[in-house]
């Protein structure tokens, strides 16, 4: 394991405050125990960071890194992660994304960027290969993701770029880095942590190359991974065909697409007019993929001025959005869903705490709650107009929109009903109801980064039966099962290699893969124990942050669902967790012991 | 009772749902589905003909048919059922 | 007549596997810029369309060559021999496709050879936007044509 052999070797550190760029070599040993992307940009961060640090002070850092396997052929490895202190939950922010632009990064010569202190005004950073410099981007600032990559291609010609839109300017806490326009590393902020330190934009053009160490063994391993891919029902055809919303209609049958910010249970029978066979009758252009990836899961879309009042042409949605401006605030409209979606991509905002926001808002003005003079207009559930006019109100920050830009539970709390907030540490749980899919309840609890399924998806064994069919209803092993994903997640997202290969892939052929880029001949147990190492990694950054405990929402624990399979369930969370921490070899409380971290060498 | 398609299978059927009377299993359902529409032949029901295909997703009033009788669980009147090719999104 | 390679940028989702395939199998390292095969995507109108050489019949890149690096082989391949090659960029200027090109990192010349015979580009996509079709083989479009207007007739 040394540079040249998938590492590139640099890492580029950025100080805004100063104006001043130095390169420096990568630190192989802890490329080589957090694998790279996620894990390894977490470590960089927990290296340099106080965990109490205000995120949006200048005295933040903010990471980039590719993976290990970025910008290699293996399937699906074109990604890198952002990494910071998350201002919306105060938990560590970290947040992954396709496209191009991890891969040209590389190209560039660079595994990573280190983001110090603040720039005096706007400024993007510009890198074609050895040239870095920062530069002015007065011109930019104001102007969306699509507005500015336009100006900054006629600007620099044809670079990958990752800039960020008002939303990450004005402190919208769940403004998303968005990178070749429609690729977004969403969740957690990481667009208003970038958006505090003035900068706007990261330009990047490469012309070298990325080695691996043994080229013989890669390409067999990369050649038996894609063809598994190719061969896979999900990962060869489904995903292709209809994308990540062809899982509403089932989701919806077992009974856990939770509805009106769940307050009427998870049965939507509107559920049929915003899945993902909807969009392929009729706003589906063609299919997408991001760099390296023969699953091409991306949507491109357009519904056509005379079919629609929400008309217009982008990517998207996936199913969690699909959800959040769908269901979850009632709405059965599929050019709405598509329309607010797109407006997400074009101003960098999370769709998932978006769309929750609004549907609690919603909720929180049909109990009385909010006085419609704070709105400007009623707000209830299935108004389609309404949830798009709240989307477009968030994004330039007008009027009540900036209180939605605070997400759900600011938003709730501000109003006296916290308890109305779906979300876990500050942010909104996905599209899956954990009354009806339990273990998907215990991700949500336990997941480093608030409210969030790709941390662990549950609900790959517990609807899909991948790899392994286990009963959603039932509490029983899900602890020992989800440290298992959330470990092999870890690892997938810091290989630089897309979770969605994993409903295809398991550990043998991630670590196979990585076994040969970097050289090693570390066993898949090794391999897999670094999964556990970064999720201890984080862990004790959220402990040593004061994170609030593992838990759910009243509304998950306490009320039942009113109807549908799961008719009569709440989340048994208690008797999980006790499992989950158990299997994690931490204490009652949640928390890893000192022995723990020395077996883990933290 | 009611059998809803979903993806691929919606395609094949032709429509979103149809009504029959009720088979005696689902292992009835699922035979009498492949004989109605040739295009579902070695899509629902196992080469041997004896399970549901492994790539099939079969729900008895939402609940997953591994966590009731297998492809031998009675279907009433009353059921409803919901068939899908293996998907996952995200 | 050996092979050649044809693109249907209807099935191209613009993943630029086949780049990488490309610069790997001629160089055993992943450098887009050192790939035979671009891809070329327009956002508007959500239409990719991969680029490589065609093996031209009039090829103006061995017309131009000075020292004959560039030859048409017996297979019908316009072959580059890196150990007559100047180094010119002449053919790089000549091709009216764009498909000669220059590395300033490896300062070298290079194009497509259809990898004796075994397109890497062919074998990683995983849509099948390209594939190596015997020209004589190919098909025929005229029959395409017809067989639209026989279930036009029928339709009638």
């Amino acid at each position: 394991m040394a540079v040249g052999n998938a590492w590139v070797g640099t890492i580029l550190r950025v100080n805004l405050t100063e104006g001043t760029i130095a390169k420096e070599p990568l630190n192989m040993k802890d490329a080589n125990d957090y694998v790279g992307a996620r894990g390894l940009g977490t470590k960089y961060y927990c290296n340099e960071v106080d965990p109490k640090i205000d995120p949006l002070s200048p005295e933040n850092k903010l990471v980039f890194m590719t993976g290990a396997l970025t910008g290699t052929f293996a399937p699906s490895a074109g990604r890198y992660e952002v990494v910071s202190k998350s201002p919306l939950t105060g938990t560590i922010g970290a947040a992954n994304s396709g496209g191009h632009f991890g891969p040209e990064l590389k190209y560039a010569g660079y595994d990573g960027i280190i983001f110090e202190g603040k720039a005096a005004a706007p400024v993007y950073l510009y890198i074609n290969d050895d040239v870095v410099e920062l530069r002015d981007a007065s011109h930019l600032w104001g102007k969306n993701v699509h507005e500015a990559t336009d100006l900054l291609e006629q600007e620099v010609g044809k670079f990958r770029i990752a800039t960020i839109a008002p939303s990450g300017e004005n402190g919208v806490l769940f403004a998303g880095v968005m990178n070749d326009k429609n690729r977004a590393a969403g969740r957690g902020g990481m667009g208003a942590v970038m958006g505090s330190k003035n900068l706007k934009a990261v330009v990047v053009r490469g012309t070298g190359s990325v080695k691996v160490a043994r080229p013989d063994g890669f390409l067999k391993e990369t050649l038996r991974t894609r063809t598994m891919l190719r061969e896979h029902p999900v990962c060869g055809e489904g995903l292709a065909a209809y994308g990540t919303e062809i899982l509403v209609n089932i989701i919806n049958e077992v009974g856990g697409l939770p509805k009106n910010n769940g307050r009427d249970g998870a049965v939507f029978e509107g559920a049929y007019e915003i899945s993902g066979e909807k969009l392929a009758e009729g706003a589906l252009v063609k299919n997408q993929g991001c760099f390296g990836c023969t699953i091409a899961c991306g949507r491109v879309t357009k519904i056509e001025p005379d079919e629609s009042e929400f008309y217009g042409f982008g990517e998207g949605p996936e199913y969690e959005a699909g959800w959040s401006f769908g269901a979850d605030c009632g709405v059965d409209d599929i050019a709405a869903v598509l329309k607010a979606n797109w407006i997400c991509n074009e101003e960098g905002m999370d769709p998932i705490t978006l769309g929750a926001t609004i549907a609690c808002a919603m909720e929180l003005f049909e109990l009385g709650a909010i006085p419609e003079s704070d709105i400007g207009f009623p707000l209830r559930f299935g108004d389609a107009a309404a949830m798009v006019r709240c989307v477009r109100m968030t994004a330039d920050g007008e009027g009540f929109g900036k209180l939605l830009g605070q997400g759900s539970y600011r938003l709730a709390e501000h109003y006296g009903h916290p308890e109305l907030s779906m979300s876990v540490k500050k942010q909104e749980m996905p599209a899956y109801d954990g009354r009806a899919i339990q273990g998907i309840a215990l991700e949500y609890a336990t997941s480093n980064r608030g409210g969030c399924h790709v941390r662990g998806y549950m609900i790959s064994p517990e609807v899909l039966g991948l790899p392994v069919k286990t009963d959603p209803l039932v509490t029983e092993g899900k602890g020992a099962l989800l440290k298992t994903f959330q470990d092999l997640t870890a690892l997938c997202d810091s290989t630089g290699i897309c979770l969605f290969t994993t409903f295809a892939l398991g550990l043998p052929e991630l670590a196979g893969l990585y076994r040969e880029a970097v050289g090693t001949d570390e066993t898949d147990e090794d391999i897999l124990l670094k999964g556990e190492r970064i999720w201890n990694l984080e862990k004790r950054f959220n402990m040593a942050a004061g994170v609030e405990k593992d838990t759910l929402p009243p509304r998950l624990l306490r009320e039942e669902l009113p109807s549908g399979p799961a008719k009569g369930k709440v989340a048994e969370l208690q008797v999980m967790l006790a499992d989950y921490y158990e299997a994690r070899g931490w204490t009652d409380e949640g928390e890893p012991t000192a022995a723990k971290f020395d077996e883990l060498s933290l | 009772m009611n059998v809803k398609f979903f993806a691929t299978y919606r395609k094949i059927v032709g429509q979103g749902c149809i009504d029959i009377p009720a088979p005696g299993t689902v292992l009835d359902l699922l035979a009498e589905m492949e004989r109605r529409y040739p295009a579902f032949r070695g899509q629902l029901l196992s080469a041997d003909g004896t399970d549901k295909s492994p790539e099939a997703i079969v729900l008895v009033c939402g609940r997953h048919i591994e966590h009731l009788d297998g492809v031998r669980t009675v279907l009433t009147e009353q059921d409803y059922v919901a068939l899908t090719p293996l998907v996952a999104g995200g | 007549m050996a092979m050649h390679l044809v693109v249907d940028p209807k099935k191209c989702k613009a993943c630029r596997s086949c780049e990488l395939a490309c610069s790997f199998g001629h160089n055993g390292e992943f450098n887009p810029r050192l790939s035979c095969v671009t891809i070329f995507h327009y956002e508007d109108a959500a239409i990719t369309v991969p680029v490589m050489c065609m093996q031209c019949d009039e090829s103006a890149c061995a017309k131009v060559c000075p020292t004959n690096a560039l030859t048409r082989n017996t297979d019908g391949l316009v072959v580059h021999d890196p150990f007559k090659c100047l180094v010119c960029k002449m053919c790089v200027s000549a091709c009216p496709l764009g498909n000669i090109s220059y590395s300033p990192l490896k300062a070298k010349v290079f194009k497509c050879d259809l990898c004796d015979g075994d397109p890497q580009c062919v074998k990683f996509c995983p849509t099948g936007a390209i594939s190596a079709v015997d020209p004589t083989e190919a098909p025929d479009k005229k029959q395409l044509a017809a067989d639209k207007l026989k279930a036009l007739a029928e339709e009638a």
